[in-house]
């Protein structure tokens, strides 16, 4: 049995630098997605028995990078394009924003984690991969908990709406929090349908929270969610 | 013996710097050549760091090489397969997203809308990779996972990668990871484990496997390349920029793969290593590799195929697989290209200056990631039909 334990959203970075001072000082050179997925993931990881043996599956936001970077990226193509890239250099914290894999590897450091994990890069629908890929984890008993999160933002290009999002799952039936309910993960379905997506590595799950707040026991994905190949539909038993 | 489906490799596909094809590749790096050379367009940029592993097979000036470098390896792979892409899973990483000058001006490319159109054609599951470096190994082992596990029949596996911009060179230039130009043979930028090491070159590549079961292999009277026995990740938690310095991440992904393989380490025969020639990397790597085998790290050949096709990121761990593949069936173990004079620290069973046949049947390769994933995935001579 898999049982979603915590969830967590984060869209406030100034209340996190405000409120939390230490996590702000090991995520404030990261881009806004993985702070994001990093505050959310602070905030679930309170509730698990070991966060250094978690199962770690975490999605790469489908709009990467940060605006200094993209500026970034326009001074060098149209350096290039003048033949005067010569003399330039890129701030290493700059190239961290181009990195696909860098909120996983920030939650291992800073949580000690050497357990599995799987990395979903920044393609329309791979929520739902994740959430397969902790059900596959925990009901084969390679692990007893498992994080899945996720940051993104609207645009990368200029400052924007970021969203944050953390799931904790386990094993053993213990109350959801917020809602101190007994939620359980049952099964993730798939029929093949071509819709239009709405590329977002947050937005979908933070839907699927709303829908279990609600009391929803059968989650079917909004088309835009999707990986805009397949309907989705999430069976959830609540008690 | 395990209850578990068993998993063969039938098909597979390369671009690389050696050529476009695994024959090209395989045949590149028994002949001990390097494909890394100055790239004519980066030092018309003026940049410092003009070698690289390019794909000619694609043009550069194609906005869509991205897409294009992927399909051809996921179509020649196919292909060896005669396989359609009916009951196909598509587990793939697209690697980062490409910022580039087009005919028009900035061209920025996504790399998950690249894999989303590469996987329309696959019925699924559709699972994109997201662990930089160790991304084309962990697809191949996902991939495995999910046959295993009874979840699909097949997958093409593996990964895409197009680095060869300004963007990324700069980039990683700035991070102290790439070879920068110091007046050498553009052919000798990366050379793995040797005392002269100064950084990789970043490459354009792509790499493509179809597994399937055995039983599918057999019903459709496929050839088996391969067997797909072991797969582990691991993460090192040490540090985003390098490894720690006992390899100990590294060593506990390759224990996973074992484990999950039902081998002891004594039944590994050839090592495909990761050998970015990065300094902090190849120590860390040949640490981990020495204590894995204990009183055998001797007497375990070493091989690492980045001094010859560069550091294609997304794509490296499967084109390596893909030469452990090439190495399972002939039993061959190609030269680290560009390893002469092996540094302290980085000594090992290294097979220089010309391949060894040692009638190898398994071998190990691996990948580590930055930011400190690590993927190993153990393949197995194949026992056709």
């Amino acid at each position: 049995m898999v049982y979603l334990v915590a969830a967590a959203q984060q869209d406030d970075l100034a209340r996190v630098r405000e409120k939390k001072p230490e996590l702000w000082r090991h995520v404030r050179r990261y881009n806004k997605p993985v702070q994001l997925a990093l505050a959310a993931a602070d905030e679930v990881m309170r509730f698990a028995n070991d966060p250094a043996t978690a199962a770690v599956i975490s999605l790469a936001p489908c709009q990467p990078g940060s605006a200094d970077l993209y500026s970034w990226g326009h001074v060098v193509t149209s350096g290039m394009a003048s033949g005067t890239l010569g003399n330039l250099r890129m701030n290493p914290t700059q190239t961290l924003h181009a990195v696909d894999n860098l909120a996983m590897s920030a939650f291992a450091i800073a949580h000690r984690n050497h357990a599995y994990c799987l990395g979903l890069g920044g393609a329309a629908g791979q929520a739902w991969c994740g959430i397969e890929a902790v059900l596959e984890r925990l009901l084969s008993g390679l692990e007893e908990e498992a994080l899945l999160m996720a940051g993104d933002q609207d645009a990368a290009e200029h400052d924007s709406r970021g969203l944050g999002v953390a799931l904790l799952f386990s094993t053993r039936a213990k109350p959801f929090q917020p809602s101190n309910r007994i939620v359980r993960l049952v099964s993730v379905s798939r029929s093949p349908a071509i819709v239009d997506v709405v590329p977002h590595a947050a937005n979908g799950l933070t839907a699927l929270l709303s829908s279990i707040a609600n009391g929803v026991v059968s989650y079917f994905v909004p088309p835009a969610h999707t990986d805009g190949f397949s309907t989705v539909t999430i069976t959830l038993e609540i008690s | 013996m395990s209850d578990k489906r068993r998993v063969v490799i039938t098909g597979m596909g390369a671009l690389s710097a050696l050529g476009a094809s695994t024959r090209e590749l395989w045949e590149g790096l028994l002949a001990n050549r390097s494909g890394v050379r100055q790239v004519q367009r980066l030092v018309a940029s003026g940049i410092t760091v003009t070698t690289g592993g390019e794909v000619d097979a694609v043009s550069p000036e194609n906005v869509e090489r991205d897409h294009e470098i992927a399909n051809r390896a996921i179509d020649d792979a196919l292909a060896e397969s005669k396989r359609d892409v009916a009951a196909c899973g598509f587990i793939w990483s697209t690697g980062l997203d490409t910022f580039q000058m087009g005919v028009d001006g900035f061209v920025h490319r996504s790399a998950g809308r690249c894999f989303s159109n590469l996987a329309s054609r696959f019925p699924g599951p559709r699972r994109m990779i997201a662990a930089a470096c160790a991304s084309g190994t962990q697809a191949v082992g996902e991939a495995f996972r999910l046959i295993q596990n009874d979840r699909v029949e097949a997958c093409v596996a593996g990964g895409s990668s197009v680095m060869l911009t300004p963007f990324y060179l700069i980039g990683f230039a700035g991070l102290q990871a790439v070879a920068v130009d110091n007046g050498d043979d553009p052919s000798l930028a990366c050379r793995p484990f040797d005392k002269k090491r100064k950084g990789f070159a970043l490459a354009d590549g792509a790499g493509a496997m179809v597994l399937e079961t055995l039983e599918s292999a057999r019903e459709r009277d496929a050839t088996v390349l391969a067997e797909v026995v072991g797969f582990g990740v691991s993460q090192d938690a040490f540090d985003l920029n390098r490894p720690c310095d006992d390899g100990a991440g590294a060593e506990l992904c390759m224990r996973r793969a074992l484990a999950d393989a039902e081998l002891m380490v004594e039944q590994i025969d050839a090592v495909n290593a990761h050998a970015t020639a990065t300094y902090s990397g190849d120590l860390a790597e040949a640490a981990a590799l020495r204590k894995l085998f204990a009183n055998r790290w001797q007497d375990v050949p070493v091989s690492g195929s980045k001094g010859a096709i560069g550091h294609a990121m997304a794509a490296a761990g499967v084109l390596e697989a893909i030469v452990a593949a090439q190495t399972c069936a002939t039993g061959i173990v190609p030269p680290t290209v560009n390893l002469h004079d092996v540094d302290d620290g980085c000594e090992l069973d290294h097979v220089i200056g010309e391949p060894r046949d040692v009638n190898a049947e398994t071998v190990l390769s691996v990948s580590f990631g930055m930011g400190g994933q690590n993927a190993a995935v153990i393949l197995k001579r194949g026992l056709n039909g």
